[in-house]
C-alpha cells in the first residue's frame, strides 16, 4: 500500500514541478524583457490597434487601416479644424473659374523615404493607378469626373473634371484612396488595386517591422519635409479585445488606448476617476441618428414622428448611456464641420403630453383598456434595427422602448450584424435603424449626397416629404456650386429642411476618447477623424 | 488494420463533399452579400458600381453551380482561392496562423493531462478523500467558469497585480502559460471526471481482485493494469477535444491577442470571406475526422480488446 501511494504521489510531484518550473522560467524571461523595453521606452510610444494595420497600400481600403495608411501617406491637402483646408504636399492650388480645372502647385523639396523625389510625375502615376478601379472609388463624388491628369512642370500637376464639383479639395485630404506611394512600391504592371512592393511614402513614418496579427513598428522618417515627430519609434500592439487592452494599459504595457469604441465609455470614464491617467475627449466627429423610414404607414404622418422625438428624454438617454461622455444631439450634423452652423430647426425637447396630443391629433388613439394606440384598426407598432456588436445602440433601443411604450407605441428592437443592417437600410427594408454620418473631411457634402442618391436608404426614407423634390434639386446644385455663398445657403436650407420633417432624428454627438500615460504628453485628435494623432507627441 | 485505415480514410471524401456543400449552401443563404460586407468592412457607403465590380472580382455573378463546381475543382487543387477581405490566397494566410493555433492547444492539452491523469486517478482510488474533495471542486470550477473570464481573471492577478507573465501576444514560453491554463480549465475539468469515474468502475471488475488474490503488487494493479484500462475513456475525450481546440480557441485567442486561426475566421464570418470560411470548415472537419482516426488506433493499442472487436465488425 505504502509503496503505491509513493509511485503516485511520485506522478504527482513529477507533475506539480513541471508545471512551477515552467512559470519560474516565464517570470525570468519576462524581468528581461522588461528591463529592455524600459530603455526604449522614452523614445517609443506604444498603443493598441483593435486590427491589423493591413498591407499600407495607399490605394485600397480592406483591410488597411485608416490610422496607419495616413502615417506613412500624406495628400495634396489637408483638413484642419473647423474644415479649413490646408496646404500639405501641394503648397497652393488654383480653381479655374467654371470649376472644372484644378492646378497644383507641389511643395518642393519633398522626399520619399527611400529617397527618391516628389514630383509632377509621380502624381499623376498614383493618380493613373487610381483611375484604372475608378468604380471601386466611386463613392468619391470627384473620382469619376476626373476627365484628365496633366504633369505641367516638374512641380506642377492638373486635374480636369467633367464637370464642376466644388468639394474635390475636401477629398482630396481624405487617407484613402489619394495618396502618393513612392516608385519603388509600384507594382511592374501598374495596377496597386492587387497589391504594392513596398510602402514607400513622404509621411512621417516609415513601416519598420511587421507581424501580421502581432505588432507593426514604424520608425521616424528621417527625410521628412515637415517638422519630425518627438518620439524615435511607434509600436502598434494589435489586441482585438477591449478588456485585454484596458489591462494592458493598466500594467504599463501600453502608452495610449485612443479612437472610438476602442473601449466602453464606462471603462474610460473608471480610468479617467482613478486619477493615475490623463484622459482627453475629442470634439464631435459625427452624430447618431435615428432614421425613420417614411415609406412605412405609421410613420409617414410627420406628427408621429415629431411625437415620437418629443416622447423621449434625449439628454437623460445620452448622459446615462455614453456615461455623459457624448453630448445631446440638436442638430442633423454637428455643428463643428462647414456649413452646418446656420440651422433654422428648432430642436426637439422631451415633452410627453405633447407627444401624446400629437398621436391623437394623427388620428393614433389609446383604446380603454389597451396599451397600445390604434388607428383604423391598425396598430401603433414599429421595429428598430441596431447593430448588436454595437452596445450603445442596444441599449438606445431598449431605452427607447420603454420611452414609448408609455406612450402607447409599440416598438420591436432587432439587432443584426452590421452588414445585414446596411443591406436592410438600403434596401429600404426597415422602420426605424440608426445611423452615423462619415466625419471630417466628408461631410456635409458626402451625408446629403448619400440623402439624394438612390440605394443608400435614405433618399427611399424620405419619400413622402411633401417638399421632396425641392430637397433633392437643391442636393444636386449644391454639389456643383462654385459660389461659397450660394453653397451656404443651399447647405443650410437643406439640413434645416432635412431636419424639421422629422425623420433623420439626431441623438448625440459622437466623440472620440484617449486614455494615456502620465508621461505623455501634447496629445491632441487631428480635425481629419481618420487621421493619426502621433506626430506632436512626446514622452518625458 | 491496414484495410481498416484505408477505409476510414476512404470516408473522409464524401464527408469533405457534404461539408462543401453544407458550407456553400448556408453562405448563400445568409441575406448578406459578400460585396458589400466588404465596403462596409470599409466604412464606406457602396455605389451600384462598386458592387457590381467586387461582384465580378469574386466571381459572385457566375451561376451558383458554376461556382460550386469550380469551387470543388480548386480545392482538390489545394487551392482555396483569394481572401476577399486581404487579396492573398487563403491557404497562405491560413497556414501563417495556424502555427500559433496549434501550439497554444497543444500547451494546454499537455497541461490539462499532466494535472488531471494523476488528480483524476488518486481520486479513483482514494474515494471520498481530501484529494477526490478537491477534484469535484475543480471539476464544478473548470466546467462553470466562462473560458474568457477566467482568462480576464488570470490576466488581472498574473499580469497586471504579480506581473509575471504578460498581459498579451506571442513568442515566449511565458506568453504561453496563461492562454494554455485558460484552456486547459475546462479540459481538466472533464478528464478528471472521466478518469475518476472509470477507475472506480475498474476497481469493481473481477481482475482487480483476481490479481490481488494473486499476490501482485497493488501498485502494479494499479499502475500497470487499471490506468491503462480506464485512461481509455479519457483518450476518446482527448480525440474529440482535439479538433476542437485547434477550431474552438477562438475566445482564448481573442482574450490573449494570441495570432492564431480562430480569431482570423471570426473576422472572415463577419465579413463574409467566402473562401476562408470553406477553407476553415474543410481544415475543421479534417481535424476531426484524423484527430478520431488516431484516437482509435491508440485506443487499439493499449485495449486489444477494442482491435479485436473492431477487426470483426470489420
Amino acid at each position: 500500500m505504502s509503496k503505491r501511494r509513493t509511485s503516485t504521489q511520485v506522478l504527482f510531484i513529477f507533475a506539480i514541478v513541471l508545471i512551477l518550473s515552467t512559470l519560474l522560467l516565464g517570470c525570468t524571461n519576462e524581468s528581461k524583457e522588461d528591463s529592455a523595453s524600459n530603455k526604449e521606452s522614452k523614445n517609443m510610444l506604444t498603443i493598441a490597434w483593435p486590427r491589423d494595420i493591413g498591407e499600407m497600400n495607399p490605394h485600397v481600403y480592406n483591410p488597411s487601416q485608416l490610422f496607419a495608411q495616413s502615417m506613412v501617406y500624406e495628400s495634396l491637402v489637408s483638413y484642419q479644424d473647423g474644415g479649413e483646408l490646408k496646404p500639405q504636399l501641394a503648397e497652393s492650388w488654383d480653381i479655374s473659374k467654371d470649376g472644372k480645372a484644378y492646378t497644383f502647385h507641389l511643395r518642393q523639396g519633398v522626399k520619399f523615404s527611400d529617397g527618391t523625389s516628389f514630383n509632377a510625375d509621380i502624381v499623376k502615376k498614383n493618380f493613373d493607378a487610381i483611375l484604372k478601379n475608378v468604380a471601386l472609388h466611386s463613392w468619391l463624388g470627384f473620382i469619376p469626373k476626373i476627365d484628365q491628369t496633366k504633369v505641367i512642370d516638374e512641380h506642377t500637376f492638373q486635374l480636369t473634371l467633367t464637370e464642376p464639383y466644388y468639394a474635390t479639395i475636401q477629398e482630396l485630404a481624405v487617407v484613402r484612396p489619394v495618396r502618393f506611394l513612392g516608385e519603388a512600391g509600384f507594382p511592374k504592371n501598374g495596377d496597386t488595386s492587387k497589391g504594392i512592393e513596398k510602402s514607400v511614402g513622404t509621411g512621417p513614418w516609415v513601416l519598420d517591422e511587421y507581424k501580421a496579427d502581432e505588432y507593426a513598428t514604424f520608425k521616424r522618417n528621417e527625410n521628412y519635409w515637415g517638422e519630425l515627430p518627438k518620439v524615435k519609434k511607434i509600436k502598434v500592439k494589435i489586441i482585438p479585445d477591449a478588456e485585454t487592452r484596458v489591462l494592458a494599459f493598466e500594467k504599463g504595457d501600453l502608452d495610449l488606448i485612443y479612437g472610438e469604441g476602442v473601449i466602453s465609455l464606462d471603462t474610460f470614464k473608471q480610468l479617467e476617476s482613478t486619477g493615475n491617467y490623463e484622459t482627453s475627449v475629442s470634439e464631435p466627429v459625427a452624430t447618431r441618428q435615428l432614421v425613420m423610414n417614411t415609406k412605412k404607414e405609421q410613420l409617414s404622418d410627420v406628427r408621429v414622428r415629431q411625437a415620437l422625438q418629443y416622447g423621449f428624454n434625449k439628454q437623460a438617454m445620452v448622459d446615462g448611456i455614453t456615461s455623459g461622455v457624448e453630448d445631446k444631439a440638436d442638430y442633423i450634423l454637428p455643428t463643428n464641420f462647414p456649413y452646418t452652423s446656420n440651422i433654422d430647426a428648432q430642436p426637439i425637447d422631451y415633452n410627453v403630453e405633447k407627444a401624446k396630443a400629437l398621436l391623437d391629433e394623427a388620428g393614433w388613439k389609446l383604446p380603454k383598456g389597451k396599451n397600445v394606440r390604434e388607428k383604423d384598426g391598425k396598430l401603433l407598432e414599429v421595429e428598430l434595427m441596431y447593430d448588436s456588436a454595437e452596445s450603445i445602440q442596444k441599449a438606445m433601443a431598449e431605452t427607447l422602448q420603454a420611452e414609448w411604450a408609455a406612450l402607447g407605441v409599440k416598438l420591436n428592437i432587432v439587432g443584426v450584424e452590421l452588414p445585414v443592417q446596411v443591406q436592410r437600410f438600403k434596401g429600404n427594408d426597415f422602420d426605424l435603424n440608426f445611423f452615423s454620418n462619415y466625419g471630417a473631411p466628408y461631410d456635409p457634402h458626402i451625408f446629403v449626397n448619400v440623402v439624394g442618391s438612390e440605394g443608400f436608404g435614405f433618399k427611399e426614407a424620405i419619400s413622402s416629404y411633401p417638399k421632396k423634390e425641392e430637397l433633392l434639386q437643391q442636393i444636386t446644385d449644391v454639389l456643383k456650386s462654385t459660389d461659397e455663398k450660394e453653397r451656404q445657403k443651399l447647405y443650410s436650407s437643406i439640413l434645416t429642411s432635412l431636419q424639421e420633417q422629422g425623420s433623420i432624428v439626431p441623438i448625440s454627438y459622437v466623440k472620440k476618447v484617449a486614455v494615456y500615460q502620465k508621461d505623455v504628453s501634447n496629445f491632441t485628435f487631428p480635425a481629419n477623424r481618420d487621421e493619426h494623432p502621433f506626430t506632436g507627441i512626446s514622452i518625458e | 488494420m491496414g484495410t481498416y485505415i484505408v477505409k476510414r480514410m476512404m470516408a473522409i471524401i464524401p464527408i469533405f463533399l457534404l461539408a462543401t456543400l453544407f458550407t456553400f449552401g448556408m453562405m448563400r443563404l445568409s441575406p448578406v452579400d459578400p460585396a458589400e460586407a466588404y465596403l462596409a468592412a470599409a466604412h464606406i457607403q457602396p455605389t451600384e458600381e462598386m458592387l457590381e465590380q467586387k461582384r465580378h472580382e469574386f466571381g459572385l455573378d457566375q451561376p451558383i453551380l458554376v461556382q460550386y463546381v469550380n469551387s470543388i475543382i480548386k480545392i482538390c487543387q489545394l487551392d482555396f482561392g483569394i481572401s476577399y477581405i486581404s487579396n492573398k490566397p487563403v491557404w497562405d494566410e491560413v497556414t501563417y496562423r495556424m502555427p500559433a493555433t496549434i501550439q497554444l492547444a497543444l500547451g494546454s492539452i499537455l497541461l490539462a493531462i499532466l494535472v488531471s491523469v494523476p488528480l483524476g486517478f488518486l481520486a479513483g482510488i482514494k474515494k471520498n478523500s481530501g484529494i477526490d474533495y478537491f477534484s469535484r471542486f475543480l471539476a464544478f470550477f473548470g466546467a462553470s467558469i466562462p473560458s474568457f473570464w477566467l482568462g480576464y481573471l488570470l490576466i488581472f492577478f498574473f499580469s497586471v497585480k504579480l506581473n509575471l507573465f504578460p498581459v498579451e501576444g506571442i513568442g515566449t514560453v511565458q506568453h504561453l502559460v496563461l492562454p494554455s491554463i485558460t484552456l486547459a480549465v475546462p479540459l481538466i475539468a472533464l478528464y478528471t471526471r472521466l478518469l475518476r469515474a472509470s477507475v472506480l468502475e475498474n476497481l469493481q471488475e473481477p481482475y482487480v481482485l483476481f490479481a490481488r488474490t494473486r499476490g501482485i503488487k497493488e501498485s502494479i494493479i494499479m499502475g500497470k493494469h487499471v490506468l491503462r484500462i480506464a485512461i481509455s475513456p479519457m483518450i476518446t475525450g482527448l480525440g474529440m477535444n482535439l479538433g476542437k481546440l485547434l477550431t474552438g480557441t477562438i475566445i482564448v485567442e481573442a482574450v490573449f491577442s494570441w495570432p492564431g486561426f480562430g480569431r482570423y475566421f471570426i473576422e472572415a464570418i463577419f465579413n463574409r470571406d467566402i473562401p476562408v470560411i470553406q477553407c476553415y470548415v474543410l481544415l475543421a472537419a479534417g481535424l476531426f475526422l484524423i484527430s478520431n482516426l488516431i484516437v482509435d488506433l491508440i485506443q487499439m493499442y493499449i485495449d486489444p480488446r477494442i482491435s479485436r472487436k473492431g477487426g470483426h465488425s470489420q
